[in-house]
């Protein structure tokens, strides 16, 4: 083989990639775009709402009114909810007229005033989300308004609080801030960066066969000198700079967001996570991604060679990203983790590593195997696609 | 000189069995002449063509193409030949200069030489207009003749055309007829298939007659007319497909 004529090839088949619309969007725009877009977009929006939801008191149904008179007196007074009195409770909150309802026992006010215990029901549909709201709201309303009657009745007996809490419990979490949000990255950016390596080779490796024998263009290349092999690499070299190009693109563009992103994500606060991964973490990666992106570019060219136009290439490879996405999901596995029978697994095992290699663990011994194995894999997955393009029944299939 | 000794090539197709696309061709074609290859679609001539250009492989036989063999030296014969079809496309998102610059790098040539042999051709076919423009946005007429130039821009000795013609416009087709004439005119060896009768009876030299894969006869148009006692290539080819 002349590496001469196969450099000729990489670099006519990357200028004529570069110029292609369809690569450029899945290339670069796609995996620097995507992360800003669902994290702040996304989540955005969703906080939004949510705090839209909040601002608006759920309006509750009070029945039973004059059995606590006091309560309801006050909870109308507050303004933290909107009161309405209906008998039928049950189709106002079906029908929407009302988030929730509250039904006091009959002799609420008397058993609060002699010191025992009363009932409340609290109704609501769970189904819908401003129920579920309205729901924790009432339900804090009540434990507080509980927790100052405890404090009334201990108060008057002159009993301290602590009493009745004879185990102070209390949680802290031990985790670092990097790991907190290498944990959080962890599920899914391996899974992501997968995805957009095979992505980002689906289109070039379609174009530079399928979409090659469609425009005829194998057909002068094949009688000009340059061998099948030279070919059939210059061609790899391509898919796969295309595809490493938009996984370093998808992971830079993801630890940024990350870095900037969970800060403002509603349940954490910054105190709580703090992003920050390691650059020998984003290295391992990248070098994990190395034989996995050979192995997808040249999996997908095999694949689309059998092709005889673009569409058919387009159809033959959908049932085949499931097939490679699939495993790649292992990290939202809880509990699955590196194993020796599973670091020889393809795919997966790449999706584990960075998982582990993003907390923090660096199983060196692993980290060596799942390359070895990669690179294996990809290197029998190179020599066939080698192989298929010295088929001639394959390139000139009618 | 093309020569070719029993080429066979045989087709397995799962619902009609064994087909002779090519079945036992033995021809030999001179330097400054057209050799034309007369057959209906189907006949082989395709298969034929695409085996000298080393893109197939012949089930049995084989063939020289000014000196070396096809089936152990297909570089060395890629080197010498300028293949165009009706099939051969052009890359549509490089410029005219770079789809021709491509193939004169294939084909082991310096910059300085593709450079100054750019400019030749580029001035002969009166290309350059649109030298910079993507293949994409030219006419059918001028990516002919950027197929054309990418045909000869390493100065190839034998010429392979297969249907060149076929789909091309009166004016379009010109380009073509134009070119295989000035080849024979500098010493080349042109191998042109058509199933067009009077593009044959008009530039080649020699014609051989291929039928369900098989050559039936080689001969000049004199040598047709005198044998068959007909004027019209039409009636002779005809006459000599049925016999």
């Amino acid at each position: 083989m002349d590496f001469k004529k196969t450099k000729i090839v990489y670099f006519k088949e990357m200028l004529d990639t570069l110029r292609d619309r369809r690569t450029i969007i899945s290339m670069i725009l796609v995996p620097i775009l995507l992360f800003p877009v669902l994290m702040f977009g996304m989540s955005g929006l969703v906080v939004f709402f949510m705090e839209e939801a909040e601002k608006i008191p759920p309006r509750v149904v009070i029945v039973g009114k004059a059995n606590a008179p006091s309560l309801t007196r006050k909870l109308s007074q507050e303004g933290e909810f909107k009161i309405t009195y209906e008998t039928n409770f049950r189709d106002a909150i079906r029908d929407k007229r009302a988030e929730a309802a509250l039904s006091f026992s009959e002799d609420f006010e008397n058993m609060i005033e002699a010191e025992d215990s009363a009932q409340a029901t609290i109704y609501y549909d769970e189904a819908e989300v401003k129920s579920s709201m309205a729901v924790g709201k009432l339900r804090d309303y009540l434990s507080h308004y509980e927790d100052s009657m405890v404090t009334q009745r201990l108060k008057k007996r002159k009993v301290d609080r602590s009493l009745l809490q004879p185990v102070d419990i209390k949680e802290e979490n031990v985790a670092s801030q990097e790991k907190m949000g290498g944990f959080m990255l962890s599920m899914f950016l391996p899974y992501m960066i997968i995805i957009l390596a095979l992505i980002g080779a689906m289109y070039p490796a379609i174009d530079l066969t399928a979409g090659e024998k469609e425009r005829g263009t194998l057909e002068t290349i094949l009688a000009s000198p340059v061998s099948r092999g030279e070919l059939a690499t210059g061609k790899f070299l391509c898919v796969m700079t295309i595809s490493m190009i938009t996984a370093v693109l998808a992971t830079c563009s993801m630890s940024i967001t990350a870095g900037i992103g969970f800060a403002k994500m509603g349940p954490f606060t910054p105190e709580e996570v703090q992003i920050s991964i390691k650059l020998t973490s984003i290295l391992i990666i990248l070098i994990l991604l190395l034989p996995i992106s050979a192995l997808f570019s040249s999996l997908l060219l095999s694949v689309s060679l059998f092709a005889k136009s673009y569409k058919e290439a387009q159809s033959y490879i959908t049932p085949f990203m499931f097939l490679l996405i699939m495993p790649a999901m292992i990290t939202f596995m809880p509990g699955v983790e590196l194993n020796w029978p599973l670091a020889f697994v393809p795919v997966i095992n790449v999706s584990l590593a960075a998982k582990e290699v993003l907390l923090g663990t660096y199983n060196w011994g692993f980290i060596g195997l799942i390359f070895v194995s990669t690179v294996i894999y990809a290197s029998f997955s190179i020599y066939v696609t080698k192989r298929l393009f010295e088929k001639e029944w394959i390139l000139f299939r009618t | 000189m093309i020569k070719t000794f029993n080429l066979t090539k045989i087709f397995s197709d799962k619902k009609r069995g064994e087909i002779k696309a090519v079945d036992g061709v033995s021809l030999e074609c001179k330097p400054g002449r057209i050799f034309g290859l007369l057959g209906l679609n189907g006949a082989g001539k395709t298969t034929l063509m695409r085996i000298l250009s080393t893109s197939l492989k012949p089930t049995s036989g084989t063939a020289k193409i000014d000196g070396y063999e096809i089936l152990n030296q297909p570089e060395m014969v890629k080197k010498r030949i300028g293949f165009l079809s009706s099939d051969t496309g052009l890359y549509p998102r490089l410029t005219a200069f770079e789809t021709v610059t491509y193939f004169a790098r294939l084909n082991g040539m310096e910059k300085e030489a593709i450079r100054r042999r750019i400019d030749e051709i580029f001035e002969i076919l009166d290309m350059n207009d649109y030298r910079d423009m993507k293949v994409d946005k030219l006419s059918t007429g001028m990516k002919q003749k950027v197929s054309i130039a990418r045909t000869m821009v390493h100065d190839p000795q034998v010429l392979i055309l297969d249907e060149p013609t076929l789909g091309l416009d009166v004016i379009t087709s010109r380009n073509i007829i134009d070119f295989v004439k000035s080849s024979k005119q500098r010493s080349k060896i042109v191998l042109f298939s058509t199933h067009v009768m009077h593009e044959a009876e008009k530039l080649c030299d020699d014609i051989a007659i291929i039928h369900k894969g098989k050559i039936l006869e080689v001969a000049t148009l004199a040598e047709y007319r005198q044998k068959t006692n007909l004027d019209s290539l039409d009636d002779i080819f005809v006459k000599i497909v049925g016999e």
